[in-house]
């Protein structure tokens, strides 16, 4: 009944290629971004920003990067966490060197030099594929993380070898560092992420998501068809790359505020693998979906029982909390493997012939 | 039936109401102090005693005595698992009623080091976190009691020269150390100690990953052949260090790890074998101290420990723990005793803090004679640079192996004071205290 899409007549190619055929599908989304781009700044507390609405955000940007070289294009990385990483530290190098320089725009220049990297170790995916290819990524993973530690210049020679985000003004606003206020936080990330999400959906949608799929689905007939492998599979790891970079860039600048090199280890890499997995891959909605359900429901979690006056041992919390985390997860993969994003999909579905189902 | 499912309703947003407004209530009358532990995670073995310690402390002064001058201290424990995500996590639930950050993590102290300027939450890091932290005008917010890893290192050094570092001229001191953060703390002290007295210094690194494996450092121990081998080792690399040496059969009395090294459980796992290691330590273990006596009685017989069993009190580890909150609670007090108020807040504990004076009679009053050495902390000095000893484990248990170690002020002062500058500048605009005169 609310979903009902009888009487909304196509008339036009144009409009039946529209981003939403349906109109519920926009009026959805416009509450959501009003959401997220009205409510929930004016409601959240500092510990809802730090721990729930920031952190989602950038997961979620990082396992849309990951989604397009393996939901999409079919090439499946284990290394994204090292190229989150080369974000990080090569947005630090560039404000380090230039102190005066836009922090938006740096993080945009540090994508690039993960896209660099990322393209660098995408050569060998025209001869390996499938595990051998992860294992190629797995190489990076461990190479790059060993740079982080050994290669002093890259965090300007400090005695603990980590790296910390100095204070970043913008138009007179502080951005980041200690100073910077959680709400201009949320919203710089925020903006990030729309734009980025635009981008992903209008690629994915278009030319070179297509030839993507085609890559993935069978490659020999891809190439059959006539698609350049080589730049399809390039393209891809370059795109995706470039927004793993970006989310380094976030995760570092604009959330953590210090990073030592362990950080972007493999399970850094997992997780985000995960988020992509279980919200669905070859989606651009799941990353969020996947994102909330394993960052935020962990934090949610563990408020629980003090908000209802209870008190649980710290230590025990946490281990029932990985316990429940844990049966979700495979809950959600037994009920459909196809992730989160399907099951929305599924539901959408049913709501549209409610209440006739055939 | 409408009447009757609106009353129900009512009754339950009542009840509701009710149990998230008491605790908020009975909150008031007692000073909230977090610790940010790790029960679970990679370095759970480690941290549980030490968290114990810690527990017991406070639990035994709310028994015996209610408290700290008749104000309960609420003492609550968040788990990070030792993961730095955790811990901000952590940090942003607790900030708002805390009077103390005990992070526990060098990864987690890095993070909230920065914040605490905003957040005006004192952060106390006993014996670990930056060595420069010492620099109380510049890290105002930040201390490590009683003693940092520099003074550590130039004790372990004074050890080794028996006092006089020239001696060492010509010979070669590896630094068996983790790769990260906490591992490389010391390096800058070797590196100016070394310079100056002409010995070789050799920092030999070992990965996150490599901490269960070290054969390919104590192959190069075997062939580079230290004169003495000093560990900077968490968790896992502890024990596998104390194995490798013995594998490689390095002579255990020329081998010594700095205070988190000394933990018994890894020593435990190699016994006999294992003797003639040393760890330095700022506490040692005081098994018939009356304090010792005090926590038995009112915490680990009344059932409320979480202990094992009570054997585990006469560790090293749970004993330091005990120590740990000991400093808290002395900081609480001169708070207390300053401003004249029962329930302290966060500014008022960063001056406790600044103003420890532990004394010999003051250790004495406590009940742990011999466990700590005395020290006092200021706004300049956040550290207090007390003494420490040698233990030496004895084929079941760390006793202690030296008479009380002081470490070469002269030098630590002004590193501290160039790398905190440096600290600073990097992280400008960084307030400093211009009030402290000293």
């Amino acid at each position: 009944m609310l979903y009902r899409i009888t009487g909304q007549f196509k008339t036009n190619y144009r409009s039946d290629y529209a981003l939403f055929p349906v109109r519920q599908d926009m009026f959805l989304l416009a509450v959501i971004l009003f959401f997220a781009w009205v409510v929930f700044p004016l409601m959240a507390s500092e510990f809802a920003f730090q721990t729930l609405l920031i952190p989602v955000l950038i997961y979620a940007l990082a396992a849309l990067g990951l989604n397009i070289l393996t939901g999409y294009a079919g090439q499946l990385s284990l290394g994204t966490g090292a190229f989150m990483g080369v974000g990080a530290y090569a947005c630090y190098k560039l404000v380090t060197i230039f102190p005066d320089l836009n922090l938006m725009l740096a993080i945009g220049f540090s994508g690039l030099f993960s896209a660099a990297i990322g393209l660098a170790f995408g050569l060998p995916s025209l001869r390996i594929k499938g595990f051998y290819l992860a294992i190629a990524t797995l190489a990076a993973q461990f190479f790059l993380v060993w740079l982080f530690e050994k290669w002093s210049w890259l965090y300007n020679y400090n005695a603990s070898g980590a790296i910390q985000v100095p204070t970043i003004d913008m138009f007179g606003i502080t951005v980041s560092g200690p100073t910077a206020s959680s709400m201009v936080q949320y919203y710089f990330v925020l903006f990030i992420v729309s734009v980025i999400t635009i981008l992903a959906i209008n690629i994915t949608r278009g030319r070179i998501g297509r030839m993507w799929k085609a890559v993935r689905d069978m490659d020999i007939a891809a190439e059959l068809v006539g698609i350049n492998l080589l730049r399809a599979k390039l393209i891809a790891f370059g795109v995706s790359s470039y927004i793993v970079g970006v989310s380094g860039a976030l995760f570092v600048f604009l959330w953590r505020g210090a990073a030592e090199p362990n950080l972007f280890d493999i399970p850094l890499s997992f997780r985000i693998l995960f988020i992509a997995i279980i919200g669905g891959l070859g989606s651009i909605l799941g990353n969020f979906l996947g994102a909330i359900l394993i960052i935020a429901l962990p934090v949610i979690l563990n408020i629980i029982p003090e908000a209802f006056g209870v008190e649980v041992d710290s230590s025990l919390l946490e281990h029932i909390n990985i316990m429940i985390i844990g049966a979700l997860i495979i809950a959600v993969l037994i009920i459909e493997p196809h992730g989160l994003a399907r099951i929305w999909a599924v539901i959408r579905e049913k709501l549209i012939i409610w209440p006739f189902p055939h | 039936m409408k009447y009757r499912v609106k009353t129900a309703l009512l009754g339950a947003a009542l009840g509701l109401g009710t149990l998230l407004t008491v605790p908020l209530a009975s909150a008031q009358e007692s000073i909230y102090a977090p610790n940010l532990s790790y029960r679970t995670g990679p370095f759970a073995a480690t941290g549980i005693p030490l968290m114990n310690g810690q527990r017991d402390y406070i639990m035994m002064l709310n028994e015996r005595d209610g408290g700290v001058n008749g104000v309960k201290i609420d003492f609550d424990e968040c788990e990070t698992g030792y993961s730095t995500e955790k811990g901000v996590e952590c940090y942003e639930k607790t900030k708002s009623k805390a009077v103390v950050t005990q992070p526990w993590s060098t990864g987690i102290t890095l993070q909230v080091l920065p914040k605490t300027n905003v957040d005006k939450i004192p952060i106390l890091a006993p014996g670990y976190g930056f060595s420069p932290m010492s620099d109380g005008k510049v890290f105002q917010w930040a201390f490590n009691p009683p003693a940092s890893y520099w003074d550590g290192a130039s004790m372990m050094l004074n050890y080794i020269s028996e006092g006089d570092l020239d001696s060492l001229k010509g010979k070669k001191v590896a630094l068996l150390h983790l790769d990260h953060p906490f591992g490389k703390e010391p390096i800058p002290l070797f590196e100016t100690l070394a310079e100056k007295h002409g010995f070789e210094f050799l920092p030999i690194p070992v990965g996150l990953k490599e901490m269960q494996n070290q054969s390919s450092q104590w192959l190069q121990v075997r062939r580079e052949k230290p004169d003495f081998v000093l560990m900077w080792g968490w968790g896992a690399m502890n024990a596998g260090a104390i194995t490798e040496a013995i594998k490689t059969r390095y002579p255990m009395d020329q081998f010594i790890g700095i205070w988190w090294s000394g933990h018994d459980g890894d020593l435990q796992a190699v016994g006999e074998k294992g003797k003639g290691y040393k760890s330095i330590s700022w506490s040692v273990p005081m098994n018939d101290a009356p304090v010792m006596a005090d926590v038995k009685k009112y915490v680990v017989d009344a059932g409320n420990s979480l202990l094992d069993k009570p054997e585990d009190m006469d560790t090293v580890f749970y004993q330091r723990g005990l120590l740990i909150s000991m400093i808290l609670v002395e900081g609480i007090r001169a708070a207390q005793n300053e401003f004249d108020t029962k329930v302290v807040t966060a500014e008022q504990l960063r001056w406790g803090l600044e103003n420890l004076k532990i004394d010999d009679a003051r250790i004495a009053e406590l009940g742990m004679t011999g466990m700590v050495a005395p020290f006092s902390t200021s706004c300049a000095d956040h550290t207090g640079h007390s003494g420490a000893w040698m233990l030496e484990w004895d084929g079941t248990k760390f006793v202690p192996a030296s008479d009380m170690l002081t470490a070469d002020q002269s030098v630590i002062k002004p590193l501290e004071a160039a790398k905190a500058a440096e600290y600073a500048t990097a992280n400008a605009p960084w307030p400093v205290n211009e009030d402290c005169k000293m």
